[in-house]
């Protein structure tokens, strides 16, 4: 059966709810096999020659899964993979329901006036625990920011879980440099969207020192790429 | 009983589970569904551990039949095979299909009408006592699915052993 043109979707994503629209992908809600899913389509680049496109496409959309289902395996949450349709590199995900961004829950917590250090802190540990894990897996995820890790609620009277999301940019590595540019990057984002958090930042990677048998390099690579960086001087 | 669900992406392609219990000829049956004489997939509940995992293999059956791309020669032994964690077609027809000595069967049709007669005639063939579809995990052999998919405790602590099967029917092409 020929594949159709590129911005010929199923049935089913004309009538789901879109939720987001990228430079890659649009990601859309919808009802499948009685489940809620994500629906995560790859949609072609027409200014890209299609060969290359498809490809290219095909391979991003290859590395996402593989790296969803190797953190799977090493224990870290991230959500499950229902079905890939390859001919329009679609990937349909659970949707983790009942669940806040890091990103939205550090912003609440900071605007409360409670007493929200110990909290945050904690939270900070487990993240720099799930990021130890995920590297020690060699899964590089490659868009590190607190808006694609979620606190899901938990049953009853368990503790939340902590589940990372859009492994879109991710892939296998087990080079410290690759690690160190993963956190860099979380760094990066860390700091600019919440306000004087430099300490919290701390104590994330001091968690992610103490959980990952690899740390030390990594870190050594992180420090190196910091002093890379825009507008920093390379002169030796 | 049976349980119907119509299938989101293909419309009008409705696939209906029919579980049986204390079955006695499952070596009649298995001889007349590789004559051809029973449109459906035998399925030996005892790997499954839920309805939705049939339909994770029902729906990528489809798509795969739809776009010309199945492994295997007919939509019914697409879905076993999309059960299966591994790429040897033989193997998957040896844990997931029925054998001539088993005594509880899941049938599983992919059709496009009301299934009512689909069910009456499946249930006239098979000497056995249909049980509700539900009651399927209390068949479900834990120990054995974690070992055919390789499913380690470490993974059983971030989902369900549900979770860890569909994963791996959904990605066995890529992994």
């Amino acid at each position: 059966m020929a594949k159709e043109r590129s911005g010929v979707i199923h049935e089913l994503l004309r009538k789901a709810e879109l939720l987001k629209q990228g430079a890659e992908a649009r990601v859309y809600r919808a009802q499948f096999l009685g489940r809620s899913v994500i629906v995560k389509e790859r949609f072609a680049k027409r200014y890209r020659h299609p060969g290359l496109d498809d490809k290219l496409t095909h391979r991003r959309t290859v590395q996402e899964v593989r790296s969803i289902l190797r953190c799977r395996r090493g224990g870290i949450s991230a959500p499950v993979v229902y079905f890939v349709d390859h001919t329009f590199h679609c990937i349909f995900l659970e949707e983790i329901l009942g669940s806040l961004t890091v990103r939205d829950h550090i912003a609440f917590t900071q605007q409360s006036d409670s007493c929200e250090d110990r909290e945050l802190e904690q939270l900070a540990q487990r993240v720099g625990q799930i990021l130890a894990k995920m590297h020690d897996e060699d899964v590089i995820h490659g868009d590190l920011t607190t808006s694609n890790m979620l606190l899901r609620r938990g049953q009853e009277d368990k503790e939340s879980d902590l589940v990372l999301i859009d492994f879109g940019l991710s892939y296998i590595s087990s080079l410290p440099e690759d690690k160190g540019v993963d956190l860099y990057v979380l760094e990066k984002a860390f700091l600019s969207t919440h306000p004087n958090t430099e300490a919290l930042f701390k104590v994330l990677l001091k968690s992610y020192t103490a959980s990952s048998k690899k740390s030390s390099a990594v870190i050594k690579k992180l420090d190196e790429v910091r002093l890379r960086g825009r507008k920093r001087s390379m002169v030796g | 009983m049976h349980h119907t669900h119509e299938l989101e992406l293909f419309p009008d392609r409705k696939v209906t589970q029919v579980l049986f219990q204390e079955v006695k000829n499952a070596a009649e049956l298995r001889q007349i569904a590789v004559d051809g004489q029973i449109n459906a997939a035998l399925i030996n509940p005892t790997m499954l551990v839920h309805p939705l995992q049939v339909l994770v293999a029902a729906n990528k059956a489809v798509h795969l039949q739809n776009t010309g791309k199945m492994k295997t020669r007919s939509l019914n032994s697409e879905i076993i095979f999309n059960l299966s964690p591994t790429n040897k077609i033989s193997e998957a027809f040896k844990r997931f299909g029925i054998s001539d000595g088993d005594d509880s069967v899941m049938v599983v049709m992919v059709h496009d009408k009301n299934e009512s007669q689909l069910v009456e005639d499946i249930v006239t063939k098979v000497d056995g006592r249909q049980v509700p579809v539900e009651e399927l995990s209390s068949l479900s052999d834990s120990a054995n699915i974690r070992k055919l998919y390789k499913v380690c405790p470490q993974e059983e602590t971030c989902g369900t052993l549900l979770d860890a099967v569909i994963c791996r029917m959904a990605t066995k092409d890529v992994m």
